[in-house]
């Protein structure tokens, strides 16, 4: 509806006129609008054309399109430490024996210049050799040079004893205990957070050795080194070497016996990884205990202490076990039907948890297929169920015999040497395993004497 | 001279500059003690390939060898003089050359015996029948005729070889003191073809010439391998591989070795010491003077 004084003419007039002004407006405004914008274009362009001319380094890249490219690219410095002489004995001061290892003389020495206490391990040097250095200490010192873990000892330099006799030592870090010591010192063994703590350190350093394709070939208690700090160190690359996938020619003769794998008792040609968690289950075994779970006195006895507990191989267990070198020597024994039942029970080990168990179990498995690897054990449910590791800030100390005092001579075998591998025949057996069936099987407690 | 680092993987300890001027130094006339060098790193190469060594252990034990020889620049030494070579096999220079091999294959997954070594080195370096025409002058016609070396000329008594036996281990105790036992050698060739597969260059020419040029840095008088990282020698064998076959890499534009770390005059330096040692051997063809 139309109002009454509505007058449709003026109206349109009026509306017509307004809009006529809205639309100049517009045009102004864009206008101005344009000219702004003109404006900021020729800015920009006297200011591209003033900007200073590009460095020398910029010109030298080819094209326009890079002048956004960095010129100073973010090159990463190499670290480039140079060759030298080795320095000499004299730097240092020795201080006092600690032991003889597997193949050199361990002594405790001073840095002259700092007071460094450092660990000299002397090497022996064969010179009637028919192989020039030794290939395990060049292997030792190969090793722990590519080495850089919290857990395994650090090489600090390889140094020469003075003329005319040209000795070569090594020089790591000293650190006070090591453990085959204190376990043979202690009333009680380790508590659970502690035997934690102690096995999770030494299979990450196993397992950082392994993703380094390096064998250690020789864990056991006496080399691993303690601090005070409750840090394990892992010591002694006497028989540690690079391997490969198919691995190279080994020999078999590695590892103190009383922590050597079945496979390599049994002669087998090749090995790997395994044989060291072996050892790490005959470690984590004597943690429990104190005790060296198997202490054979030669290569049968070793067999027989561990078929003794673990129970005699059968196709199922370890398969393919017969084929190996020495296995014929076993077949007197496998043809007397000996329990293939492994004692190895809750009972001999009062505080361990079932996962527990598991574990050493499945360390020890006879057949190496079955035992799992250094960063399994890191993920198995033992190490995370309650009781948790125990910090190391709060691992009980330990006097140090190291330290001060020549340490008792130890009571497990050494390292073997080298060179080949004994045979077994059928008659070493036959002797020992005679009787065996006559013996008691184990039960769920045994009388220690004395 | 640790390697605890997280580059020790793709890293190597160099010459420093003080060694190098003392080195350079000792050994004058420059052109005399370039070609020393060449042959004898030549000839470590010869014995390798004639004792059936992977490449990967020849070139750690001319590696080796070079930094022996760099470093061992004391009076005590100074036998060791590339001046006045002397490429007989009870030289220092040679038994050098074969402890090192010696040396590096024991390390190995490939170990010799010194038997071995000895007799190939004793062939090598025989002047009447050694393969090597810097050493024989005759080898190229002796390869051609029918009649077949004596080994008279180059037979290793029993005498003799328990003397080069012990020689040899002496030596063998020389370069590991001398080296401070630091005998590991990262070498450029596996980096090289990590490289060339990361730029999608997939042509097996350019790999097999980026090898080549790799090797070829081994035998170089200027100390490639002792003086630049293994990246910087891997990125300067493709660059230069793909010019000389025409191979576009990356858009040409693009810095693609800085990628790898290896800035654009290092890069320029090595490109064109490695082609250079094609005129250098060349040359040393044609000047018998100099051999």
């Amino acid at each position: 509806m139309t109002s009454r004084w509505a007058n449709a003419d003026d109206d349109a007039e009026l509306e017509a006129q307004r809009q006529k002004q809205k639309a100049q407006k517009r045009t102004l405004k864009e206008e101005k609008q344009r000219k702004l914008e003109d404006v900021k274009i020729a800015e920009h362009q006297q200011a591209i054309a003033e900007e200073p001319e590009p460095s020398k380094k910029r010109q030298r890249t080819a094209s326009p399109s890079q002048e956004t490219a960095k010129e100073d690219a973010h090159l990463i410095e190499f670290p480039s430490p140079s060759y030298a002489p080795s320095r000499s004995l004299d730097l240092y001061q020795v201080l006092n024996n600690i032991e003889e290892g597997s193949y050199g003389f361990v002594s405790r020495a001073k840095l002259k210049v700092s007071g460094d206490i450092v660990a000299l391990k002397r090497l022996k040097l064969d010179h009637r050799s028919q192989e020039g250095f030794p290939v395990t200490g060049l292997r030792e010192i190969q090793t722990l040079w590519a080495c850089s873990h919290p857990h395994i000892v650090k090489l600090r330099e390889v140094i020469v004893g003075s003329e005319p006799v040209q000795d070569v030592y090594i020089v790591m870090d000293f650190l006070e205990h090591d453990l085959k010591t204190i376990l043979e010192d202690m009333d009680d063994p380790f508590s659970p957070s502690e035997t934690k703590t102690l096995m999770q350190q030494i299979c990450s350093a196993t397992e950082y050795l392994h993703s380094n394709w390096i064998m250690h070939r020789d864990l056991k208690t006496s080399n691993l080194l303690l601090n005070n700090r409750g840090e394990i160190k892992l010591a002694d690359f006497g028989m540690a070497r690079y391997t490969s996938n198919p691995p190279p020619k080994l020999t078999q003769l590695v590892v103190t016996l009383w922590y050597r794998a079945p496979e390599l008792l049994l002669g087998v040609e090749e090995y790997g990884f395994e044989i060291d968690v072996w050892s790490i289950g005959c470690i984590f075994a004597e943690l429990l205990t104190q005790e060296p779970i198997f202490q054979g006195k030669n290569e049968v006895g070793q067999l027989f202490a561990i078929f003794n507990l673990l129970g005699t191989p059968t196709r199922e267990s370890w398969p393919g076990f017969r084929s190996l070198p020495n296995a014929k020597a076993l077949h007197p024994l496998l043809s007397n039907s000996q329990s293939s039942k492994s004692n190895l029970t809750a009972s001999k080990f009062p505080y361990l948890t079932k996962a527990g168990l598991r574990l050493l179990l499945s360390t020890l498995s006879l057949d190496p297929n079955d035992r799992p690897s250094a960063s399994q054990i890191l993920q198995h449910p033992y190490l995370k169920e309650d009781p948790r590791p125990k910090a190391k800030e709060m691992f009980p100390t330990f006097p140090s015999k190291a330290g001060q005092e020549r340490r008792r001579r130890r009571l497990t075998p050494q390292a073997p040497d080298r060179g080949e591998a004994p045979k077994m025949e059928a008659g070493d057996f036959a002797s020992i395993f005679a009787r065996s069936s006559e013996e008691q099987s184990g039960g769920g407690f045994a009388l220690r004497m004395g | 001279m640790a390697r605890h680092d997280s580059l020790a993987a793709i890293s190597n300890p160099l010459i420093n500059p003080k060694q190098l001027l003392a080195f350079q130094q000792q050994h004058q006339p420059q052109p005399e003690a370039d070609t020393a060098i060449f042959k004898l790193s030549l000839l470590t190469q010869t014995a390798g390939v004639l004792l059936r060594l992977p490449q990967e252990v020849i070139a750690t034990s001319i590696v080796v060898l070079q930094r022996y020889i760099t470093a061992s620049t004391t009076e005590i030494d100074s036998d060791l003089s590339l001046t006045r070579a002397d490429f007989t096999p009870t030289s220092p220079l040679i038994q050098s050359s074969s402890a090192s091999l010696y040396l590096t294959a024991k390390q190995s997954f490939y170990p010799l015996s010194p038997r071995s070594i000895i007799n190939a080195y004793a062939l090598l370096t025989s002047p009447s029948t050694s393969p090597l025409p810097l050493i024989n002058p005759s080898a190229i016609s002796l390869a051609t005729s029918a009649a077949p070396p004596t080994p008279h000329a180059h037979f290793v008594t029993e005498g003799t070889y328990l003397a080069r036996l012990a020689t040899l281990f002496t030596t063998e105790q020389y370069i590991l003191t001398t080296l401070s036992f630091s005998t590991t050698v990262t070498l450029p060739h596996p980096l090289a073809l990590t490289y060339l597969q990361s730029l999608s260059a997939t042509p097996p020419a350019l790999a097999s010439r980026t090898l080549s040029h790799l090797n070829a840095a081994l035998l170089s008088p200027q100390l490639l391998y002792l003086t630049h990282q293994p990246p910087a020698l891997a990125v300067a064998a493709i660059y230069l591989s793909a010019r000389e076959l025409g191979i576009p890499l990356v858009d040409d534009e693009v810095p693609w070795w800085e990628v790898f770390d290896v800035g654009r005059e290092e890069l320029g330096f090595l490109v064109l010491s490695l082609a250079s040692l094609d005129g250098f051997v060349v040359a040393l063809r044609e000047n018998p003077a100099w051999i």
